[in-house]
């Protein structure tokens, strides 16, 4: 694939630029909503979308940085929020203008709409003080991360050439497991925002119920991208779906860490383990800056998780070509990559949001 | 082609997953409300329905199923005028209220209570939700979201007792007690160190957890008063002007058990073990000198003298905490059964026991001072078998010589427990 064959088949890099701006610009937005999370400071500003009277641009940067830490966090969270509402804008615009395929013109705006939901969900949470809506805010925060990480795959220069797809008889199973794991993936950092943001009222049954769950999941999640790897290697697929395929198996062997960090930085060690120094001698320091630092990167792992896996799951489906059962054929790889990725890409994004839309219904008929 | 389907059907499944886990943390959101204190009581007499099924005859059966309806129409009565007569007395999680003879602070409660929220930059209300309930429990029963997980349970301060305290035996904490837990937190056990916070900022904390303790052990003594048929619920029957005097005479007897819990933490203050000033020893930076050496001799007689202090009970001989034995529990798990039949949960948190302290480790849960560790001998863990040996180790400086030899347990290895020398156990 030469350089001038790429330019042919791409209108303008610069929708890929800006998706790509965007998400780097988005995953230090996951990690410093974390922050605000492990921090409780959800609700150090009480109004929105002003902070304390001010428009959010013009609060004095002095009162901001040299202030309350939750209000440095919370209007720190705003401000990174803005802009990235202000590049997905760009993005949608260089999308509508840049880009030939129409359904991919339509996912900047679905993005832009996103991010709007998103911010107003935020806005909600603050205006209401409701936990509820901060779960869904954390939750879909990490969905928006993965639609614009699924937008800078769709739109490079390499996705929308005529090189054909990769095809062997385990390619079919490469594309299952990952698309599986992505959704395994989304599950469990859902339910991980619904540990976080417990009610306080729950029954003690409850919530070990809920950190079961969590952990049970976490093993089936690891279990997947074990078998994803295993499948990657036997269906010798080409390094754009093997590196991030082993991308993801490295996330999935250091979060579990962060997981039993998280625990242990909230609630000590486990009692078996009093017999040892280390142990008897630990002592919780609530809202340190190790402890949030620790807990505040498993939360964000986790987004990172999801998003590979999404990475893994688009790639699969746009370079890999599964034998077809009837004539032992193949398909036409770049004919199948282009329209099947595209349609999957869509069932992706519902599958993924519909569930949050659908609780947030019950919460509110509730 | 039906290998091209498969993966639409795997995404509908993924998503019926993820909603079912929506399902499972959607369930409640936040009803700022205390619980009833229910423990040990069954608000629905399963066991009649036991009794009803292991009936002889019918006749005795359907007895015991009218009995059973009837039980549980006067405890949602009782239930109903336990939670008015708490309400008018105390207020709400989100609105804390306390009469002022209780003497407490209703701006710092008001700090503490309600949801997480600032009005004002780095003023920030609702710091008991935001430390403190996840664990504690709303109400202050020990029996938050995440309390199942951990050993020990978070404290119940319902029965108004807690472990660590400067104060004499059977006496409640002071505010000086509270603040040194919740500022240092308890090593080795899920109540961390709030070393950064404001001091303001603890101030209401320690109020509010007062008020939980006062307003759980009123409610504790209402339930009681009930059962013992000593208070009667209202009479609905009863003409409007019966009610009102009976509503009164319960309001009344609620406010004067209120006041009388307050009262304690009051005179609490006045009973601080002052540690023994006469006879102090040099402690381990003296380590080696005769002085030093004989008082350690002396503390590890005292250690094993079954007649007085006779910590190897629980401790052991080695001090680590495998005297053996019977299985101990504290209080708050004392009255559990020990198995709880599944159909009959009487209680929030399953029995759990206690471990004596391997003192071999040096980390004291109560404080690490000299003077911390006479008071856990003096007036001894509450709540906890740990005993108040005040009253038995009276000569001067015995306190003193078991906190040396204490404090010289890390130091001296597990297989050097030594034999108690005579000519040091008749020493005075």
């Amino acid at each position: 694939m030469t350089p001038a064959s790429l330019d042919n088949a791409v209108a303008s890099r610069w929708p890929h630029r800006l998706a790509l701006a965007t998400a780097c610009a988005t995953f230090p937005l996951v990690w410093v909503g974390g922050l605000v999370t492990t921090q409780d400071a959800g609700m150090a500003v009480p109004d929105w979308p002003n902070t304390y009277g001010y428009n959010l641009f013009l609060y004095p940067w002095q009162t901001w940085f040299y202030g309350p830490f939750d209000v440095f966090i919370e209007h720190g969270h705003r401000l990174l929020g803005a802009a990235v509402g202000i590049l997905t804008i760009a993005m949608a615009v260089g999308l509508w203008r840049g880009d030939r395929r129409q359904s991919v013109r339509w996912l900047g705006w679905v993005a832009l709409a996103a991010v709007i939901v998103q911010g107003s969900l935020g806005g909600a949470r603050v205006l209401l003080n409701e936990r509820t809506l901060a779960m869904i805010h954390g939750s879909f925060g990490p969905a928006f991360f993965c639609l614009i990480a699924g937008l800078v795959i769709v739109t490079a220069p390499r996705w929308q050439s005529s090189e054909p797809a990769t095809t062997s008889a385990a390619t079919g199973r490469v594309q299952r497991l990952a698309v599986l794991t992505s959704l395994l993936a989304y599950a469990q950092l859902f339910v991980g925002a619904n540990l976080r943001h417990l009610s306080l009222s729950a029954a003690p049954s409850a919530g070990r119920a809920l950190a079961w769950f969590h952990i049970g999941l976490a093993a089936v999640l690891v279990w997947h991208a074990v078998l994803l790897v295993v499948a990657v290697g036997k269906a010798g697929v080409p390094g754009l779906v093997r590196r991030p395929a082993w991308l993801l198996m490295v996330l999935l062997a250091v979060q579990p860490v962060l997981g039993v960090m998280t625990w242990v930085f909230n609630y000590g060690w486990p009692i078996w383990t009093e017999r040892f120094g280390w142990s008897a001698a630990h002592t919780i320091h609530a809202q340190g800056l190790y402890e949030s630092f620790v807990i505040t990167a498993h939360q964000a792992t986790g987004s990172l998780i999801v998003a590979t896996a999404l990475v893994v799951s688009l790639r699969a489906w746009r370079w890999l070509a599964p034998v077809t059962r009837s004539s032992g054929a193949v398909h036409h790889g770049a004919l199948r990559g282009a329209k099947a990725a595209e349609r999957d890409a869509r069932e992706l994004l519902v599958a993924v949001t519909w569930p949050l839309a659908a609780s947030s219904a019950m919460e509110v008929a509730r | 082609m039906s290998n091209l389907h498969a993966p639409r059907n795997l995404f509908r499944a993924l998503a019926f997953l993820a909603c079912g886990a929506a399902l499972v943390g959607c369930g409640q959101s936040d009803a700022a409300r205390f619980r009833l204190n229910m423990d040990g009581r069954d608000p629905t007499f399963a066991s009649y329905e036991v009794q009803a099924d292991e009936a002889k005859t019918s006749e005795e059966s359907k007895q015991f199923r009218e009995d059973r309806k009837v039980a549980i129409a006067n405890e949602k009565v009782r239930q109903q005028l336990v939670v008015d007569l708490l309400t008018a007395g105390f207020g709400t999680p989100d609105e804390p209220f306390a009469p002022s003879d209780l003497g407490l602070d209703i701006a710092r409660l008001r700090r503490a209570a309600g949801p997480v929220a600032s009005y004002q930059s780095g003023q920030q209300h609702g710091l008991y939700r935001k430390h403190c309930a996840h664990c504690h429990g709303i109400s202050g029963d020990g029996a938050g979201p995440t309390a199942l997980f951990l050993n020990p349970y978070p404290r119940d301060y319902r029965p108004g007792v807690f472990k660590f305290t400067s104060t004499g035996p059977g006496m409640k904490p002071t505010r000086a007690d509270l603040e040194r837990t919740i500022r240092e937190g308890l090593a080795g056990t899920a109540m961390p160190s709030f070393a950064t916070l404001p001091q303001f900022e603890v101030d209401a904390l320690i109020e509010y957890v007062i008020y939980l303790s006062i307003r759980g052990e009123t409610e504790t003594l209402l339930n009681a008063a009930f059962e013992g048929e000593e208070l009667e619920p209202i009479d609905l029957k009863a003409d409007a002007a019966k009610q009102q005097e009976q509503a009164t005479a319960l309001a009344e007897r609620l406010k004067s058990e209120a006041a009388d819990r307050a009262s304690l933490w009051t005179a609490a203050v006045d009973t601080i073990v002052v540690p023994n000033q006469e006879a102090i020893p040099p402690f381990l930076p003296a380590e080696g000198t005769a002085e030093w050496q004989a008082s350690v001799e002396r503390g590890r007689v005292l250690f094993r003298d079954s007649k007085t202090a006779n910590c190897i009970k629980c401790h052991g001989l080695t001090a680590l905490g495998d005297g053996g034995g019977e299985e101990l529990f504290d209080d708050w798990n004392k009255a559990k059964p020990a198995n709880t039949k599944p159909e009959i949960a009487l209680w929030e948190l399953p029995k759990q026991e206690l471990r004596p302290r391997n003192l071999r480790l040096g980390i004291y849960r109560g404080g690490r001072r000299p003077a911390d560790l006479y008071r856990r001998i003096h007036v001894g863990i509450k709540g906890t078998p740990m005993p108040a040996a005040g009253n038995v180790l009276t000569q001067p400086g015995q306190i003193w010589d078991i906190v040396n030899y204490v404090l010289s347990l890390p130091y001296e290895a597990s297989g050097e427990a030594k034999p108690t020398q005579p000519s040091v156990a008749q020493a005075p």
